[in-house]
């Protein structure tokens, strides 16, 4: 465990990508993901099936989307919980963009819309903490009330999409094996890596969630940094958002509701630090395919609806407990 | 009135602040009642206080562990937790004192739990307390298979419907807890302590106080408060549901927040709580009355909490910067 003494300016660059050892956390993931594809697989053989490997990869993208989004927001130091709500605002309004009488909006303009609804409202939201200065949490709380009522308001009966194409867009499949939504996911996936891993912006992310003081003497933009991640994270979910009507088309007040605590547990057990500026896109990757895992798993091996919300919340905390653990680690080595 | 033992600038400061929440209080009770006659009669106004005794004495349990800038948002589903455990007891036919008694005991060893984790491992209390929510929920819901048990007594029924001198009985609770909480806020050396933890975690340890004791203390008790609760909804609906907490948080941490408790710790008072729990309780029910739809009480809930939090903060930054 020598390598936590991590140090963000010196390991980025080409050379220094190491899955291994960039996070410390991605070999034990790996291992939990054995494990857990041998238990399962050992209940029910179904379960290491093609079929049902294919499932568990259509599933992960509109998770994986925001998992990325709010990676940043955290990694940054801060929270944000109304990530479920602002797909379900996006969801609604893309859905009724396509119901308005006499009129046919161009598909590209409602995607458009619809990831633009989302940057708007991260920019509420990073307004409000950044620029007013309100705890994230507070105002993200605040933010997912208001939009899951709006919502619903609009959505006072489930709006259909009755486009083929747009359906098409999240439902196909290249050659009949890879869904069209996981290339999505790898291609946001690779962006986001690269944004953190090779912009000044990155850099900035990682320093202001390490030591947002230090980060301010040195000159980096703390608000406009935080500002951002925001943004990010509501582009983020606008795109899920599409995904989502895409896959079901049709849209609903309801979208999204209790999305925000899968999401945090996915980006926790990814191993970014809640403490901000530790952790990377890999560790959430991993964390990603564990956690649908697991919920596919404990379907296929019959586990009653309600013991798998329990089971998620256990998960939650015992990322919590290993990042603390991590963290303190990480002092005594240093001290 | 209520910060007598602190130095007189901060009384003052203080003061002022549960006077502005006071007069917006009679203001909001003065428009309602204009708008609808129905909101002043004694029938709306005591239905509105019974409905704030879970509210109130929810509010009242995070006051503390919020000026020592603690948190818990695991209450709702602790509410239901218990409820549905004691009601499921009832139905195996134990007798109702020791449901109660192990529903509260349930709920206290949550708060227990929830105060040993994030104190021990020095966790950030919002994330535990929401993987705490989840789990309590969904136990909830495994005992109860999705469905309210019933938990039909004649103690319970008195308890939530009978009044003494036309003030609803479950109301005497809430005022119990009043009394007892601003006594110990305000007269009491653990009182204080819990002030100084707020205002510098750093400082406290260091001038010998047993910060984390402390705050476990607190979250405990924050779990004993939440089972009192879950009792007294569980006399005023009758049944133990499995998500009869599920949408507490948001009213209760708005209640809180606009009474003047900063998430930063260390401010805050009894009589602030109080009287954001009446003009959250107010909103709620002016608007009802109103027949407005709930989707947007829940909109409104929401604006007001961000709303009076950015007017707090935009009046602290320009007071620190004179």
């Amino acid at each position: 465990m020598s390598n936590t003494d991590l140090n963000v300016n010196r390991k980025s660059g080409w050379q220094r990508i190491n899955i291994f050892k960039v996070n410390s956390i991605a070999p034990s993931l790996v291992i939990v993901f054995i494990l857990m594809c041998a238990i399962f697989g050992g209940i029910n053989p179904q379960f290491l099936s093609f079929v049902n490997f294919k499932t568990i990869i259509s599933g992960l993208s509109v998770y994986g989307m925001m998992a990325v989004g709010l990676s940043f927001v955290v990694l940054t130091g801060n929270f944000d919980v109304s990530v479920g709500s602002v797909v379900g605002i996006c969801s609604i309004v893309m859905a009724m963009m396509f119901n308005i009488e006499g009129v046919k909006i161009p598909i590209a303009v409602i995607i458009l819309a619809g990831i633009a609804l989302g940057a708007f409202v991260g920019a509420i939201n990073g307004f409000l903490i950044t620029v007013v200065g309100i705890n994230s949490v507070i105002t993200t709380l605040g933010t997912l009330a208001i939009l899951r009522g709006v919502a619903l308001l609009l959505a006072n009966k489930p709006a259909l999409i009755n486009d083929k194409f747009y359906v098409s867009l999240g439902r196909g499949f290249i050659a009949k094996t890879i869904p069209y939504s996981f290339v999505y996911l790898i291609v946001i996936f690779v962006i986001a890596y690269l944004l953190l891993r090779f912009t000044k912006f990155g850099r900035n992310v990682y320093q202001v969630g390490s030591n947002s003081n230090a980060a301010r003497l040195a000159g980096i933009p703390v608000k406009r940094t935080q500002f951002l991640t925001f943004v990010v994270a509501g582009i983020t979910c606008g795109i899920s958002a599409f995904l989502m009507t895409s896959q079901a088309a049709f849209a609903q007040g309801e979208f999204g509701t209790g999305f925000e605590f899968t999401i945090l547990t996915i980006v926790v057990l990814g191993g970014i630090s809640l403490a901000g500026g530790r952790g990377t896109l890999i560790g959430v990757a991993a964390g990603l395919l564990i956690i649908n895992s697991i919920a596919n798993g404990l379907t296929m091996i019959d586990v009653p609806v309600f013991w798998r919300e329990a089971f998620n919340g256990i998960i939650l905390i015992a990322a919590i407990l290993i990042d603390s653990i991590r963290v303190r680690r990480r002092e005594l080595l240093k001290a | 009135m209520d910060g007598k033992v602190l130095e007189k600038k901060k009384t003052s400061f203080r003061l002022t602040d549960t006077l502005i929440l006071l007069i917006a209080l009679i203001a909001l009770v003065l428009i309602f009642s204009l708008i609808r006659r129905e909101f002043f009669s004694y029938d709306n106004i005591s239905t509105m206080l019974k409905n704030m005794v879970i509210t109130g004495v929810l509010a009242l349990g995070l006051t503390p562990l919020m000026i020592a800038r603690g948190l818990d948002i695991s209450f709702g589903a602790s509410i239901s937790f218990s409820g549905v455990l004691m009601a499921y007891l009832y139905n195996l036919g134990i007798g109702l004192p020791y449901c109660l008694i192990v529903g509260v005991a349930a709920a206290v060893l949550v708060g227990f739990l929830n105060g040993l984790l994030i104190e021990k491992f020095d966790l950030i209390p919002i994330i535990l307390t929401l993987g705490m929510m989840s789990i309590l929920s969904a136990l909830a819901l495994v005992m109860s298979e999705g469905r309210s048990l019933s938990m039909l007594t004649d103690q319970l029924y008195y308890f939530a419907t009978r009044t003494f001198l036309k003030i609803p009985i479950s109301l005497f609770v809430l005022i119990i807890f009043i009394i007892v909480f601003w006594f110990i806020l305000t007269f009491t050396k653990t009182g204080r302590t819990i002030y100084i933890i707020g205002a510098n975690p750093k400082v406290a340890t260091l001038s010998g106080i047993k910060v984390q004791k402390v705050r476990i203390l607190l979250y405990t008790f924050m779990g004993l408060v939440t089972g009192i609760a879950s009792i007294v909804m569980v006399a005023m609906t009758g049944v133990g549901n499995p998500l009869a907490g599920a949408k507490m948080a948001l009213p209760v941490l708005s209640a809180v927040v606009l009474g003047g408790i900063s998430l930063a710790g260390g401010a805050g008072s009894v009589w602030g709580t109080v009287i954001g729990v009446l003009i959250v309780s107010v909103i709620f029910n002016g608007l009802s009355v109103l027949n407005v739809p709930s989707y947007f009480i829940q909109v409104f809930q929401g604006l007001a909490l961000i709303l009076i939090v950015s007017l707090y903060e935009v009046r602290n930054q320009r007071a620190a910067r004179r």
